[in-house]
């Protein structure tokens, strides 16, 4: 493997673990961050930005799934999916808060990546 | 590569479109960051900003610190902590129920403990609670809650509680526990707030719980005053009086029940300073405008701030008529059923304090339960606490009002009431010599109600948890003003009493039951004096009872207020009386079973007389199938009953086809739901001993009889009830028709339970009125001196936190009308599942 696809992955790993240990300390935008950073690093915005929401999706999935497995989280998705109106579907708050780390992950590589583009779009005169 | 013109030619367009490419291209980057600006910029702020109705997402759902953090918090395990401000260590069992147990060894720890506990399992619900109280809703949910806070800040709950506290003195026990209460429920906030575990309706609605004072506390009492017997009944007497004419209002609407009903206390009487009671006479028409228009507001508030007639019961047996010997208490108070309940069940044991029972979070103390020597429990009195005032203005003197001949300026109180999502609202409360000022559409009127006159109610509670004879249960009571209610008593000695204790307020003429003019004259003067307020002790019949009945005989001397919608109709005190006056002896058991008794006592009265106008009527088979049915009837509102479908519905038909008429052809402009009750009143007595009565024979109805008002009712009933549920009669069950819900304190619906079809109505002693029903028993309490035996149950749990399992435990218990054992401390420290807290100072 070439040490430029090991940095990549080694990279990748921090990346992954700062969000979630961010998330995990109560940093809710840890996602939106490290995907930010992600995006800017990462030349191949391709794979920047599904990274980065791979991330965001971990971030906010890890520690729902300790709290789960510790407490249980059945009857708090009821009862938030209740609060918000979707009385018996569980799966609605969770898919959100899911979905929410998931674009806070994503938006940050995304603009991350965009901003690298200008960037690199104004250093080649193009 | 050679270029020749023709190619050059040819290739100009590739040129051209690899130029444009380019040009596109360059400014793809830059179109490229401007959308994931915006994209990133939209989510960021739904995530950190309130969107509409939505939180600000990011805080709300933060899987650790967010709403998520519910399941955290539902988990109650062993644990030992430090708590600020304790002086002594404190222990806290937490049965596997969640009845709390808490310990103390000295007096103020125990409050602390208490407001700790509370806290933990319900600060959203405290927090609601003073936010009703002080006007402060709008602050956390907007708008929608501008007229209940407008509406709190002019009725004056917080100044009442401002003043109560500031009348404590710094030596006064009950000054002591609210502040030691205070620092309980702040020591929970501020650790809930470092582990994340409020309520995730904090989170939810995205803002933090001030700190608690015992100001706060006071203004939760207040809020339960209110609930009880802060009323609107004059305004609806003015608009009767109006409409229908002042012989009718008065024939219909009487100051003594027109049924049989049964008082507690029979007298003899005595009367020390008797006020005078001013004859009926007409209400004017801007008398009736001002009162509509105020009418008009009130309706509108959300329900729970205006009293509409109450509905709890209490008895107690004494010795002599135990069969265990020992006297027996029952206690049922009937409030709007909430999740959570607005009880919270727990034992208090300090040097000075042994109570155990149900308490409302937000004050330190246990308010109906029992110590050691005592048990008591208490209901509505519903005498009249609420008058209203019209001042007497004119254009020469703006800014004044007329009293004892004087012009005197209103007082001032300026409050800036915040709405969250909106710009902060100014209010200016005006303050005559009554009270608030309420409306100034019309004429301007303002309210005195007694509880708006600082009390020390607390001091009472917290005497009465620590009394051991009626003696000294009697004169801690002394001392209490509002709401007014009745105390029902049953000691380890066998003695039993009733006493309905509070300010029993007197004018010094008039008609207190309307609007007064506010010119001075008709003031209140005082109050019953203590003495002579309906009151009884180890009676010879050993039993004892209420049921928001009128108390006393038609020849007690006080006015106490109207039959109409101050006091109940008595069916359930009439059936309590009936259940306890049988001869033989009473045990705890059937002290259980006549709680979740479902015998409408009117349907007793008037079953058999409607029955009796059909026998010789010719029937189709489905009103023959019905009237067999009522034939074989007990009564008794079960679910599976299909006649007591028939009657439930009958009832409403029947008072429907006797006043409607009257209704239409005189313009009422107040509901006949907001005088059923009283109508029922009339109703059943013409039925009963007055057929021929010119109310069944209304203007543009003809001459006609009750006989005739029960036929077409019964008739018109069951075709319409065919048409509603169905040909097959046998498929009326009641359960189909009658259904309870308890409601989420929050109004969330999906956290509701319920609805479930249930048994009871209006009229039995299991109360169930209402459709679907949000009211009835919440809490009901057995104790048993003889065997020295405490049971009680209540629907909701401990818990407000709905992913909790003592959101909903006690429901199904509940439901079934069975109790559980109120266990001591130390039963409780055997007991299988417990979990231990040490709080240490």
């Amino acid at each position: 493997m070439e040490h430029a696809t090991v940095r990549l992955y080694l990279f990748l790993l921090v990346a992954g673990i700062v969000a979630i240990a961010g998330v995990l300390v109560g940093l809710w935008w840890a996602p939106f961050v490290v995907g930010l950073a992600l995006g800017i690093v990462v030349r191949r915005g391709r794979i920047g930005v599904p990274i980065g929401a791979a991330i965001g999706l971990l971030a906010w999935l890890a520690p729902l799934a300790i709290a789960h497995e510790s407490h249980g989280l059945g009857l708090t998705a009821t009862s938030l999916a209740a609060i918000m109106g979707f009385d018996h579907q569980p799966a609605v708050p969770l898919a959100l808060t899911l979905l929410l780390g998931t674009l806070l992950g994503v938006t940050g590589a995304w603009l991350g990546a965009s901003s690298r583009g200008v960037v690199t779009s104004v250093r080649s005169g193009t | 590569m050679f270029v020749t013109a023709e190619t050059a030619v040819a290739e100009r367009p590739a040129v051209q479109v690899a130029s444009a490419s380019r040009r596109r291209g360059s400014r793809l980057p830059s179109l490229n960051l401007l959308a994931a600006t915006l994209v990133s910029a939209a989510v960021l702020y739904a995530a950190l900003f309130p969107v509409g109705p939505l939180p600000a997402l990011g805080p709300a759902f933060n899987p650790i610190t967010g709403a998520w953090t519910m399941a955290a918090d539902a988990q109650v395990t062993d644990r030992t902590f430090r708590l600020a401000g304790l002086q002594q260590p404190v222990k806290v069992l937490l049965e596997q129920d969640g009845t709390a147990h808490l310990t103390a060894q000295t007096d103020h720890d125990l409050f602390l403990a208490t407001g700790y506990v509370h806290a933990k399992f319900r600060l959203f619900q405290m927090d609601l609670m003073r936010r009703q109280g002080e006007g402060r809703l709008s602050q956390i949910v907007g708008k929608a809650a501008l007229d209940s806070d407008r509406f709190e800040l002019q009725l004056g709950l917080l100044r009442t509680a401002e003043a109560e506290w500031n009348a404590l003195a710094a030596d006064d026990e009950a000054h002591a526990a609210l502040l030691a209460y205070a620092q309980g429920v702040n020591d929970r906030i501020a650790e809930a707030e470092s582990m994340h575990q409020l309520d995730a309706m904090f989170t939810l609605l995205g803002y933090q719980p001030r700190p608690w004072s015992p100001i706060d506390s006071l203004v939760v009492k207040g809020d339960m005053t209110q609930t009880l017997n802060f009323t609107d009944t004059p305004l609806v007497m003015a608009l009767l009086n109006k409409s229908l004419g002042a012989d009718l209002a008065s024939e219909w609407f009487p100051i003594l029940p027109p049924n049989a009903q049964s008082p507690y206390d029979l007298g003899p009487y005595s009367n020390r300073s008797l006020a005078p009671i001013e004859a009926p006479g007409l209400v004017s028409d801007a008398e009736a405008a001002s009162a509509n228009a105020l009418l008009d507001r009130l309706e509108a508030l959300p329900p729970g701030l205006i009293a509409k007639g109450g509905a709890s019961n209490n008895w107690a047996v004494g010795g002599a008529k135990s069969s265990s010997g020992g006297a027996l208490l029952a206690g049922d108070p009937h409030l709007h059923l909430t999740l959570p309940a607005i009880w919270f069940q727990l034992t208090m044991d300090s040097p000075r304090y042994h109570a155990a029972g149900v308490s409302i979070p937000g004050t330190p103390v246990v308010l109906i339960g029992h110590n050691e020597h005592i048990a008591w429990s208490l209901t509505d009195a519903q005498n009249q606490q609420t008058f209203f005032y019209q001042e007497h203005e004119d254009s020469t003197h703006s800014g004044q009002y007329l009293w004892n001949g004087t012009w005197r300026r209103y007082q001032t109180v300026n409050y800036d009431v915040p709405v969250a999502g909106g710009p902060t609202q100014h209010l200016a409360v005006k303050l005559s010599v009554h009270g608030p000022v309420i409306s100034e559409r019309g004429q301007t009127t303002s309210v005195w109600w007694a509880g708006n006159v600082p009390s020390q109610d607390l001091r009472v509670l917290l005497d009465i948890d620590r009394s051991r004879s009626w003696q000294e249960f009697r004169d801690a009571l002394r001392g209490w003003y509002s709401p007014t209610h009745n105390f029902v008593y049953a000691d380890e000695r066998g003695n039993i009493g009733l006493i309905s204790a509070g300010y029993y307020p007197q004018v010094a003429k008039g008609r207190p039951w309307l609007p007064m003019p506010g010119t001075g004259e008709y003031d209140i003067i005082g109050t019953i004096p203590f003495d002579d307020i309906p009151q009884a002790y180890n009676p010879p019949a050993n039993v004892i009872w209420s049921a928001n009945q009128r108390q006393v005989t038609k020849d007690y001397p006080y006015y106490i207020g109207t039959a109409s919608n101050f006091f109940n109709p008595g069916y359930r005190a009439n059936e309590i009386h009936r259940v306890l006056s049988q001869p033989g002896k009473l045990s705890a058991s059937d002290m259980q079973a006549l709680q979740t008794d479902t015998r409408d006592y009117l349907a007793s009265e008037i079953v058999p007389v409607l029955l009796k106008s059909l026998s010789s009527e010719h029937l189709n088979a489905t009103e023959a199938s019905a009237v067999a049915l009522l034939n074989d009837w007990d009564f008794r509102m079960e679910t599976g009953s299909v006649a007591a479908s028939v009657w439930w519905y009958f009832w409403g038909w029947y008072l429907t086809e006797t006043f409607n008429p009257w209704w239409k052809s005189r313009a009422v402009k107040v509901g006949m739901g907001e005088v059923w009750d009283a109508l029922g009143q009339d109703l059943e007595m013409w039925t009963l001993a007055d057929p021929n009565n010119r109310a069944f024979s209304a203007p543009g109805i003809g001459s006609r009889t009750a006989g005739d008002a029960l036929r077409k009712s019964f008739r018109q009933l069951i075709a319409d009830l065919v048409k509603m549920l169905g040909p097959n009669l046998r498929s009326w069950t009641y359960g189909r028709v009658h259904k309870r819900t308890l409601e989420n304190l929050a109004d969330v619906a999906g956290l509701n339970y319920g609805p479930r079809a249930d048994r009871g109505d209006a009229n039995t002693p299991l109360a169930a009125g209402g459709y679907p029903s949000t009211e009835g028993p919440s809490w009901r309490m057995v104790v048993d001196w003889g065997s020295h035996t405490f049971q009680s149950i209540y629907p909701g749990g401990q818990s407000e936190n709905p992913a909790s399992g003592w959101y909903t435990n006690h429901v199904d218990t509940w439901w079934a009308g069975r109790l559980n054992p109120m266990l001591s401390a130390d039963q409780a420290s055997t007991a299988a599942g417990v979990r231990a807290w040490s709080m240490r100072p």
